[in-house]
């Protein structure tokens, strides 16, 4: 929505504000998960996603932030794709080079500070709309490459996220899946199972290794905003897709029921249906909401929110004291999006492909 | 005299959907295939869309859509083309679209819908042998 300073700006603000005032707050996921979706290797997940925490902490800094006055509230958000033990090694190989960074670049003390916390989810990119009961048994081997490369919370996927947003009877199987998994199977009672294969402590390595490759290229560049301007990122993620796309396409990466042993199954039904007549109800409330409000505060409290973007960023610059208040005083997404668009500008995606 | 051009392609996100992984394939396997293609990124409205498809004079638009908002936005870019006097550009569609939307969307005037599994070269041959370039163009060989 916002160009990349001022979408860095909201964020330090973001982890400023819980560090002062919401102690307890885990103040960011820093997401890898979307970059995995548009088509990065595992490796580029890694390397990008550790390297916008990285941005994100030296923007701490600057604020004037001491590294473990706020660090220990960051967490993170990995994709579980398809390839189980690549997976699990990019888990493992997340924790030890974001411990590294957080002691050796930053001078770390709070061993809380080093610590990669994450949140892992299936990857939706890797399931079908052929054959589609195929995906649980995907998103079950994904699931247990997450509980094996140590996450500390999960989402599995429906069976019918190709599709639409999920039936019932498709998100009780996901969620079975995990309880299963938790309770059934006896995973998550040893911490880090694999830990000592020859096999996957290869791999953790091989993968720090590539990932640092990247990391000191983008230090090259200098950093994340400056590779961004100049798609670097982007380009990688394209490449990445596109190749993936061909090796589909050619059948040297195999998806069952897709390009080796398909049939003629029908597809599943579209069963959720989203009545037209929501929209119009949802929008009705809206304006009731609007009409409701004390309109003086209201906007008093949204000329606060502007004036700290348009100041530089700081403490007493902070949106969100003011943006609690826009809030309580009745502002709606909308509305501060818009004002965060007219004072920051709007984003445009040079859209490389 | 209109020089001959190679065949323009706008790749489209309308809405608020904003995967557009197989956009930016489709693409790309497009400037592959020897098309001239010019990708809009996310977030287009129908007018932002038919606006830059005349300003780019292209002969198809290719509309990428995975949220089901095609239901607004595929009947509203073909009336903005009608409106803009621009009914010869084609447009296609590529994504998620239930069975029975498919057919509708045909009748009002969507050339063809690629659907999950739709194979890049077969998405260039159909678009090869199917679209015409606009009015009064003539495409190089």
């Amino acid at each position: 929505m916002l160009p990349p300073e001022p979408s860095l700006r909201l964020v330090t603000d973001t982890v400023e504000f819980g560090t002062r005032e919401v102690p307890r707050w885990n103040t960011i996921s820093i997401s890898g998960y979307h970059i995995r979706e548009a088509g990065s290797t595992a490796v580029q997940e890694l390397a990008f996603t550790i390297y916008d925490g990285i941005a994100y902490v030296e923007e701490g800094i600057k604020r004037g932030l001491k590294v473990d006055e706020f660090a220990g509230r960051l967490s993170f958000f990995w994709n579980s794709h398809i390839d189980f033990f690549e997976e699990i090694a990019k888990m493992r190989a997340s924790r030890r080079i974001w411990a590294r960074i957080m002691k050796e670049r930053f001078g770390a003390q709070d061993p809380r500070s080093m610590l990669m916390r994450f949140h892992t989810q299936t990857a939706g990119c890797s399931l079908t709309s052929a054959e589609p009961y195929n995906n649980v048994i995907r998103t079950t081997t994904e699931a247990l490459a997450a509980i094996l490369g140590g996450t500390n919370s999960l989402h599995t996927n429906s069976l019918d996220e190709v599709y639409m947003i999920p039936s019932e009877e498709a998100v009780l199987i996901a969620l079975r899946t995990q309880q299963v998994l938790a309770d059934e199977c006896g995973v998550t009672h040893v911490i880090d199972p694999l830990a000592g294969s020859y096999f996957v402590e290869a791999l953790t390595d091989k993968m720090e290794e590539e990932a640092n490759v990247y990391i000191r290229k983008l230090d090259e560049m200098g950093g994340m905003v400056a590779a961004i301007e100049r798609d670097y990122p982007q380009m990688e993620i394209a490449d990445a897709a596109f190749h993936f796309q061909r090796q589909v396409e050619d059948g040297e990466k195999i998806i069952i029921g897709v390009n080796k042993y398909t049939s003629d199954r029908p597809e599943l039904e579209f069963v959720l249906k989203i009545d037209e007549e929501i929209e119009r109800m949802q929008v009705n409330r809206t304006n009731r909401y609007k009409e409701k409000r004390d309109k003086v505060r209201f906007q008093k409290a949204m000329d606060e929110v502007r004036r700290r973007c348009e100041g530089p960023p700081c403490w007493e610059n902070n949106v969100m004291p003011a943006l609690i208040e826009a809030v309580r005083a009745g502002a709606t997404e909308q509305e501060c999006c818009d004002l965060y668009r007219d004072a920051f500008g709007v984003y445009t995606d040079p859209g490389t492909f | 005299m209109e020089k001959a051009r190679k065949l323009r392609i706008l790749v489209a996100k309308p809405g608020l959907d904003g995967h557009d992984r197989g956009a930016r394939i489709v693409a790309r396997a497009f400037r592959d295939a020897g098309f001239e293609v010019i990708y809009t990124g996310c977030h287009q409205t129908p007018e932002q869309i038919v606006s830059t498809a005349i300003q780019e004079d292209v002969d198809m638009i290719g509309l990428s859509i995975l949220s089901g908002a095609h239901t607004y936005s595929f009947p509203r870019i073909l009336e903005l083309l009608e409106e803009n006097n621009a009914k010869d550009i084609s447009v296609v569609g590529g994504g998620i679209f239930p069975l029975e939307d498919i057919s509708k969307l045909k009748e009002i005037g969507i050339k063809e819908l690629f659907e999950p599994g739709a194979r890049l070269k077969d998405i260039i041959d159909w678009v090869s042998s199917n679209i015409s370039p606009r009015r009064g163009v003539v495409l190089k060989k």
